[in-house]
């Protein structure tokens, strides 16, 4: 369990910018108590100071887990955002897009985000621009990445493309072993 | 002839009683295992006996049984070997437990973990080869062996020296054929010997020291920054008296291998500078909208065009300073202008 | 018609109207009756009007004491022994309990059916009596409706009592002699014949004197039952044991229970959402859903679904969990509060951990921690599913966690078991347990007990508790766990704060435990319509570890001894008191000799003892508190 060094730092929040902007901060300074970004077997952790001390305690082979993991680094220091950080980043969230309940499944299974079960998207979305998914009922479903500006969408076809697939809460049951 | 007789037989009783006899009786008989040359004596301790004299009594004891057993040995079957007279112990009968405990099987080697995955087996090659130029079978290897490129007197130079075909395999016309080939096989038994190194060192989970930064025919950038930094360190006072050039950047390869800031320092110093970072992330993304603003831009210039139109239509009125002229344009981040 | 009223007055018919007349109109028939006079012809006549006046003010009722009958004799307990008139030869009184009809004919003959026949018509006549007095205003085809109705349910009474009859008088049920039982042995079972013979054997059982049969003890009715039981449920022998001591009267019932799936249940998170909005999103999506009962206010449990319940929005968004209902309990017992640090040992796949952190609201600190690595890597998808954040997740095996971190608030132990209350989720453990399995289970329980009490604080601020708990039904792996953790550690069992549920054994076969063991809780299957488990919760009011007395050296007593005393001596010299010299001493060595330390005081010469007149009475059990903590001189 380490810090994070400067570029790992560097990659990391220009990743997360891309969905949450400068809302980083907010992370950062939390008026609850202070957090901290500690890197374990090449994943990142969000975790309170005084939990990251207990944590200390444990051997680094027996370590699994402490906090919440927002994700891993790459063999080649690329940072990919898995979807455990989605309760923290869709409260941030900048541009959002909503699904209808038909495309709701279709979406959880891993599939991008169709014209046809767009219900809203946020004003003003730039073309791939990273994205939450919410459900109708405001329920986020995971991340995704903007396939077409607000304008474009509007004049789009019912099978194009509108938000390519990220990572969805589906992969708690298709992919568990990735997370740890 | 009597006396004669007489006196040698007197010689004989003489020495005997200085002797005790070679007969021994035991109560219970004692277990020799020749080949061990071992006599078990179960019988059992007279402790009166031992009492009186113990040092004595000892002594009679271990020589009485001593006796068994050069009796037994002379019993069993002798010849002779150079003037001596040799007997030959049967096979050991009582085993004796091992001094060290048995050896764990080794570790396979690296080549031995491949060959087994590939299916390779070996093959045993005799010792004996046909050499061709003397036409008679030599040994494969060793002293006076066949195909002895140690025993050349003349070496060609290849055909192609001087052409730099690949920049590793440069040839050059002038070197020595001789000294090339020694240094040749130097390389390749320095090379087996750390292979053999490595090999034992895996097995025996330890470490093999480096072999430090080996000579290259072409070296690359980074190679180079190596020997560089090397260079610079190797001297009495280990480099802390080299000075740098003008120009020059730091070398990446001195210093600690990776150095990371201490796990419990202080959250706070470390969350303000990563809000540093983040600040200069955030940055790096520029506020202006290039494409929104050339799309307002292009849009302003429409309407302006055809405002213009109109106007001239109307009959020149004289154009009202265009709306959306160049200047005036003011792109905002992520809004359009209204006018 | 007099007759007739001879025999309604056999029947205990008392009605409410008019009781206090008729009590004293029976003392007066009693006095008269006690004098066994004969003459009662005139005495009849006058209690024939006030039997009318009985009859038409009291109620039918089944008591037969109370009422008094002129023209029987009746004895002090207040039955009716004899008729004093001239139907005495043949007319014999009812006894009473006659309403009760199993138990007079499991025991009467013939004569006794003559007599309820007797008594059913009496029945009728009465309550036609009664009707006509009481309802005149009825029409007389009415009046025989209502004979006709009363007619027929006297008939049913009948053919019932008839039938029972029947079947008491059967042959008694024999068990299968041993040829019968070794050509079972040789064919395959046949499962009606051994579910029969399961019947029949319980009955025997039941009401073992009268229906056995005469040379075959006891122990072979059981032992037939046992082989019975594991030929028609598939257990294995050594199983069935266990289980026949544990249910002596309910084994059929547990058997049956374990056939049966228990209901799905799910666990509301409540860090997302409240119970009341899910179940109505669930139902929403069409599964039919209940809360789970009083003593939860998480948990529902789902009868059916038309979506599969491990893939729904609401899952995925972690607003509930899969969790079954008896796992609610042990963090039920265990009580969190918020801002406490917590140590669950065994918590794959993290049911429970989710549920500790939810009531602590993502606050203070969880160590959830699984000996298998793959199994807590499980935990780690589900916590971050459920939204928590305050979890460190590792992977030691439980019984060196001391080594690693001690101090915790509570600890919970999910112990490993041999799984014997589960056997609905697990067919196999009917067959795979024997001796062996059962034996390894509880000395790794053991183990970990011990390791858990070690890494609890008994300081803490908020409680030190441990909860045990395990989904077994067996004694071995429960109360035999907890009674060796108290002996060798500084702990008490204290309630667990669940209401329902069973009492542990506090003896049970051999053993004999503490009595505070009916704090721990029992669930059944059978009863509870909850997986078998066992939960006990324990406090720890000191963290020193008592001294084991059988451990203590004696030869190193012997020479301590006299080193100290020698010490002792040299000291008294110099007017110093043993007793400080001791305490220097004691301090470099060990919990163990200490005692012996203690030991050498009182042989070595020390200064306070040899005075006379410091001569103390000491009252038994005064120095009780001191029996497992070190003899106070640190």
């Amino acid at each position: 369990m380490r810090p994070l060094t400067e570029e790992e730092t560097k990659i990391f929040f220009e990743k997360l910018s891309k969905y949450i902007g400068e809302n980083i901060k907010l992370l950062l300074d939390r008026p609850d108590g202070t957090y901290c970004f500690r890197l374990h077997k090449d994943r990142v952790f969000y975790v309170r100071e005084e939990i990251m001390k207990l944590a200390g305690n444990i051997a680094r082979k027996n370590l699994i887990s402490m906090g919440t993991c927002f994700g891993k680094f790459t063999g080649s220091q690329k940072f990919k955002l898995h979807i455990t950080a989605l309760d923290f980043i869709a409260p941030y969230a900048k541009y959002k897009v909503w699904v209808k309940p038909s495309a709701e499944q279709q979406f959880v299974y891993g599939h991008h985000v169709m014209k046809s079960g767009l219900g809203r998207i946020t004003e003003n979305t730039p073309q791939y621009q990273g994205v939450i998914v919410y459900s109708m009922n405001d329920l986020p479903l995971g991340f995704g990445v903007a396939a077409k500006t607000t304008q474009e969408c509007r004049r789009a076809d019912p099978m194009a493309i509108v938000s390519f697939h990220q990572s969805d809460i589906g992969e708690y049951i298709r992919s568990e072993e990735k997370l740890v | 002839m009597a006396d004669l007789v007489e006196k040698v037989l007197r010689e004989a009783a003489e020495k005997e009683s200085k002797f005790k006899t070679i007969e021994v009786e035991k109560e219970i008989d004692v277990i020799i295992d020749e080949g061990n040359l071992l006599v078990c004596d179960t019988n059992p301790i007279d402790f009166k006996l031992q009492k009186k004299n113990r040092e004595d009594y000892l002594k009679d004891l271990s020589r009485d049984n001593t006796q068994l057993l050069i009796n037994r040995i002379w019993q069993l079957p002798t010849h002779r070997e150079d003037e001596v007279v040799v007997a030959e112990l049967p096979d050991v009968k009582t085993l004796i437990p091992r001094e060290k405990p048995v050896p764990k099987k080794r570790k396979a080697t690296k080549w031995e973990e491949y060959a087994r995955m590939k299916g390779i087996n070996k093959k045993k090659k005799g010792r004996m080869v046909f050499d061709e130029q003397s036409k008679e079978y030599k040994p494969r290897w060793g002293y006076k062996r066949a195909n002895d490129d140690t025993k050349d007197w003349l070496i060609e130079v290849p055909q192609n020296a001087g052409k730099l075909k690949k920049k590793k395999a440069e040839i050059y016309p002038f070197e020595d054929q001789f000294e090339k080939r020694k240094k040749k096989k130097n390389e390749r038994t320095s090379k087996n010997e750390l292979q053999r190194l490595r090999n034992i060192a895996r097995a025996q989970k330890t470490k093999v020291p480096g072999v430090g930064l080996t000579p290259t025919i072409a070296p690359s950038k980074d190679h180079l920054g190596k020997a560089l930094a090397i260079a610079k360190k190797s001297t009495a006072s280990i480099g802390k008296f080299t000075e740098t050039l003008p120009k020059e950047k730091p070398s990446k390869f001195t210093g600690k291998k990776r150095k990371f800031e201490p796990n419990y320092g202080d959250v706070k110093k470390e969350n303000t500078k990563q809000l540093d970072i983040l600040n200069s992330v955030l940055n790096k993304t520029p506020i202006l909208d290039v494409t929104q603003a050339v799309n307002a831009h292009v849009k302003d210039e429409n309407r302006s065009s055809s405002k213009r139109q109109k106007t001239d239509k109307k009959g020149g009125k004289g154009g009202k300073g265009s709306k959306g002229s160049k200047n005036n344009s003011q792109p905002k981040k992520g809004k359009r202008n209204k006018r | 018609m007099k007759k007739e009223e001879q025999k309604a007055k056999q029947t205990a018919k008392v009605k409410d109207k008019g009781q206090n007349d008729l009590k004293m109109k029976n003392q007066n028939a009693s006095k008269n009756q006690k004098g066994k006079s004969k003459n009662v012809q005139g005495v009849k006549r006058k209690k024939e009007e006030v039997e009318e006046e009985e009859e038409d003010n009291s109620d039918e009722s089944e008591d037969e004491s109370d009422m008094e009958e002129d023209d029987s004799d009746v004895s002090d307990s207040g039955e009716v022994t004899g008729y004093t008139d001239h139907n005495k030869d043949w007319l014999k009184p009812a006894k009473s309990g006659e309403a009760d009809s199993d138990n007079d004919d499991s025991e009467d003959d013939i004569p006794d059916d003559f007599s309820d026949d007797e008594l059913s018509d009496d029945d009728s006549d009465e309550d036609d009596e009664n009707s006509d007095d009481d309802d005149e205003d009825l029409l007389p085809v009415e009046k025989k409706a209502k004979k006709l109705e009363k007619k027929q349910a006297r008939d049913k009474k009948l053919a019932e009592k008839e039938l029972m009859t029947n079947i008491t008088q059967t042959e008694k049920y024999t068990l299968p002699s041993g040829q019968e039982v070794e050509q079972e042995t040789n064919q395959p079972p046949d499962i009606t014949l051994v579910q029969n013979r399961i019947k029949e054997v319980m009955g025997v059982l039941a009401d073992f004197k009268e229906k056995r049969t005469e040379g075959r003890s006891r122990q072979e009715y059981i032992g037939q039952l046992r082989k019975d039981l594991c030929t028609y449920y598939s257990y294995n022998d050594f199983l069935m044991e266990k289980l026949m001591q544990i249910f002596p009267l309910e084994i059929h019932e547990f058997l049956e229970a374990n056939e049966v799936q228990r209901p799905v249940t799910i666990r509301t998170n409540t860090l997302k959402t409240r119970r009341r909005d899910l179940a109505q999103a669930l139902i929403n999506r069409g599964v039919n859903l209940d809360p789970i009962g009083k003593w939860s206010k998480v948990g529902l449990v789902v009868y059916d679904s038309q979506v599969p319940l491990g893939a729904t929005p609401e899952y995925l968004a972690g607003h509930y969990m899969l969790q079954g209902g008896s796992s609610f309990l042990p963090v039920m017992a265990l009580a969190p509060q918020e801002n406490e640090r917590i140590l669950d040992m065994a918590s794959a796949p993290g049911g429970k951990t989710t549920y500790i952190a939810a009531l602590m609201k993502n606050t203070g600190t969880i160590f959830a921690n699984d000996a298998n690595k793959d199994r807590a890597k499980a935990i780690v998808g589900n916590i971050h599913r459920m939204g928590i954040t305050n979890t460190v997740i590792s992977n030691y095996d439980g019984r060196i966690y001391p080594t690693i971190m001690k101090g915790f608030d509570r600890v919970l132990l999910d112990a490993p078991c041999s799984g014997t209350g589960v056997i609905a989720k697990d067919v196999e453990v009917k067959i795979n347990k024997d001796e062996k399995d059962i034996q390894r289970c509880s000395h790794l329980q053991r183990e970990l007990i011990l390791a858990a009490i070690d890494s609890c604080d008994a300081k803490s601020s908020t409680g030190a508790y441990i909860v045990y708990s395990t989904c077994s039904i067996l004694v071995e792996e429960n109360e035999a766990v907890i009674n060796y953790a108290l002996k060798k550690r500084n702990v008490k069992l204290v309630p667990t704060g669940l209401d329902f549920g069973r009492e542990g054994f506090v003896k049970f076969e051999k053993h004999r435990f503490h009595q505070n063991m009916k704090l721990t809780k029992r669930f059944y299957p059978h009863t509870h319509n909850l997986d078998g488990f066992f939960v006990a919760k324990l406090k720890k009011f000191s963290n020193k570890v008592p001294v084991d007395p059988d451990k203590q050296g004696t030869t190193e007593n012997v020479t301590e001894q006299q080193e100290t005393a020698v010490v002792n001596q040299s000291s008294e010299d110099k007017g110093q008191s043993s007793e400080e010299i001791s305490q220097k001493s004691p301090e470099t060595k060990t919990m163990k000799k200490k005692q012996t330390n203690v030991k050498k005081d009182k042989q070595g010469k020390s200064k306070w003892m040899s005075t006379k007149g410091n001569k103390k009475q000491f009252k038994p059990g005064q120095f009780k508190k001191f029996k497992n903590t070190s003899k106070g001189k640190k």
